[in-house]
């Protein structure tokens, strides 16, 4: 599906020298293609001018679409379509719609985030992701250059100079 | 770094404090019935309030050393503070069971014993009866003393330890173990004490009518005042140019304490309500039906200042982190949580003095639109005539009868309120200003000052 790349990418050892060698990479203007680490770090995001996750945004319109959903629906549905009278409740007994609406928001918020986050990730059942070391899952902190978009003898000497273990070509 | 309170806030909080004292005054000589039943309301409504809010910082603080907690710690002095002031708590509890002992003021139903002691009586009250056990002058007057003195010995413990920690530096971590014992002694002692005290400061308002969940209800609903005020107290001492290492972080973490505790308190709210509308049960439906009937402003009021406006302006992370919105928020709900203990406890002291009003005349029926209300409550909790009629409306029903500083807060209810507020405010800044603002020696500090949320 996706083109091929060839990438560069040097593998630290530490969180603390990834970060350090990061800002250097952004101040020496080298194109980062991504990073991977083994557990979220604290302070990357900005450092890499990653911009705020929109999923949240996502969540509450589904969220809402939830709310209504429920509430349109059990009214229509104890009003118009089968009036019934529970427990000598009113036809729109709107205290016991309540529980059901907050269960199908929550519901709706939940269900619709995954969905939005696997479509927008390209992940799903039967998706191979191509992965650049299997060591950044472990103990390993990588920094990604796409070859296509920087200079390569730069960003080996890059590489070396801010103490990176290990410095690996790839195309994936 | 140390904090001094200076002579501008000190007049200011003097000011309040003698507004809140003229307001007790006038509420006192005000009244005409005789029991000063508005003065004790109001005396009551605050001391349990703020009292409350006091326990509340303790719990919080002593919560976090147990589950080892750390973003904190930078602040901590803050809720040192605050907890605290529940040495005035008990106090001014202390006071208010004098008064419940001694009979100088008559909040409660069950205080009056001719309602229980004559089973031929007709007016014999056999629910009261059965409730006299517990809810009694005797158990009032000795559990208030007991859970606030057991409380304030613990905070005062724990504060004096994290001081001497600071004066003489970690030790190892021997201060901090000790600490964290009296941490853990506290949190049962508050757990118990705190349900059995809420049981009869101010559901025992409503002598008829209980629910199980109504300690957390009120817990909650104190626990979201504390983070109001530790977030208002915090913006204060920032402003002066105190805690440079309290962050946007810490604010966030308040901030998102403020939006949780606000949902959990709508959910116990919600509980409360939904369970007893849906039974429809007489004797339990009578507590919302007045409420809802006799006090709609402050009733869906205080749904939608303490859930929807929190709820909706604090769901988004940026208005957590920027402090116009956070001060906004804090400050209103503060408010809010304020007039939802108005509402817990003031319908019932209504219906008391009515009653009492009542016998004062030898005759119910003398007391007119007064003696209905109380008489149709009255009637209903005792069940006499039967679940119908509360769903109906009792017997006052269509002519609601407005009484100030009941039916809704007066300038001197708000007056009080000022003044207390203003009497906590001035005694956590004044024990703030003895003491070095952020402790050096904390095993959490550095955790603390670099907090990341």
């Amino acid at each position: 599906m996706a083109k091929h790349k060839d990438i560069i990418y040097g593998l630290y050892n530490d969180e603390e020298d990834l970060l350090r060698a990061v800002k250097q990479a952004k101040a020496d203007h080298l194109e980062i293609m991504d990073v991977y680490t083994p557990f979220p770090i604290h302070g990357l995001d900005p450092i890499l001018g990653l911009s705020e996750s929109r999923l949240h945004i996502a969540g509450f319109i589904y969220g809402s679409i939830g709310t209504l959903t429920a509430f349109l629906g059990m009214s229509w549905i104890f009003t118009k379509d089968w009036p019934q009278i529970y427990g000598g409740k009113p036809h729109w007994p709107v205290p016991a719609f309540i529980p059901i609406t907050f269960e199908l928001t929550v519901l709706f918020a939940a269900i619709g985030m995954v969905v939005t986050f696997y479509v927008v990730n390209g992940l799903g059942p039967g998706v191979v992701n191509p992965t650049i070391d299997l060591r950044i899952t472990d103990d390993k902190f990588c920094i990604c250059f796409d070859k296509s978009e920087v200079d390569a003898s730069a960003v080996e000497s890059f590489l070396r100079s801010s103490g990176a273990a290990e410095i690996n070509s790839k195309t994936i | 770094m140390s904090y001094d309170i200076t002579s501008k806030t000190r007049v200011t909080l003097l000011g309040g404090m003698a507004i809140g004292i003229l307001c007790l005054a006038l509420s006192w000589f005000g009244d005409d019935t005789g029991m000063h039943t508005r003065f004790w309301s109001n005396f009551l409504h605050n001391s349990v309030y703020f009292t409350g809010i006091a326990l509340m910082a303790c719990f919080f603080m002593t919560a976090s050393i147990t589950a080892w907690a750390g973003w904190y710690v930078v602040f901590k002095r803050v809720w040192e503070s605050m907890s605290m002031f529940m040495i005035v708590g008990l106090v001014l509890m202390g006071i208010m069971a004098l008064s419940v002992y001694l009979d100088w003021s008559h909040l409660y139903h069950w205080q009056d014993l001719s309602l229980i002691n004559d089973p031929s009586s007709p007016e014999y009250d056999p629910i009261l009866a059965g409730k006299a056990g517990f809810l009694n002058k005797n158990f009032y007057l000795f559990g208030t003393f007991a859970m606030i003195g057991a409380w304030v010995f613990i905070a005062s413990k724990i504060r004096s330890l994290s001081l001497a920690e600071e004066k003489n530096g970690a030790d190892g971590f021997n201060y901090h173990y000790r600490v964290r014992w009296w941490a853990a002694a506290f949190l049962p002692i508050f757990g118990f004490g705190m349900a059995a005290m809420v049981w009869q400061w101010i559901m025992s308002v409503d002598a008829h009518w209980y629910s199980t969940l109504f300690a957390w209800y009120c817990g909650a609903s104190w626990f979201v005042a504390m983070i109001c005020l530790t977030i208002m107290i915090l913006l204060f001492l920032k402003s002066q140019g105190h805690f440079k290492n309290v962050s946007t972080e810490h604010f966030h973490d308040l901030g998102k304490f403020l939006f949780a505790i606000s949902i959990f308190w709508t959910y116990l709210w919600f509980s409360q309500f939904m369970l007893i509308w849906y039974a429809n049960v007489g004797e339990e439906t009578v507590y919302f039906h007045e409420r809802m009937h006799d006090y709609p402003v402050l009733f869906y009021g205080n749904l939608i200042v303490n859930f929807l406006l929190p709820f909706f302006v604090l769901m988004r992370n940026d208005t957590k982190r920027k402090m116009g919105s956070l001060a906004f928020t804090a400050g209103i709900v503060f408010v809010g949580h304020w007039v939802d203990f108005f509402l817990m406890l003031k319908p019932g002291i209504l219906h008391t003095a009515h009653a009492m009003a009542g016998h004062g005349h030898g005759d119910h029926g003398d007391s007119h639109g007064h003696g209905d209300a109380a008489h149709g409550a009255h009637d209903a909790g005792h069940g006499a005539h039967g679940a119908a009629e509360v769903v109906l409306g009792p017997a006052h029903h269509g002519e609601t009868i407005f009484e100030l500083g009941y039916t809704l807060p007066g300038f001197l209810e708000i007056g009080t309120m000022v003044g207390f507020l203003c009497l906590f405010l001035f005694f956590v800044l004044n024990s703030l200003s003895s003491v070095s603002l952020q402790s050096s020696s904390d095993p959490y500090i550095e955790e603390s000052v670099h907090h990341h949320t």
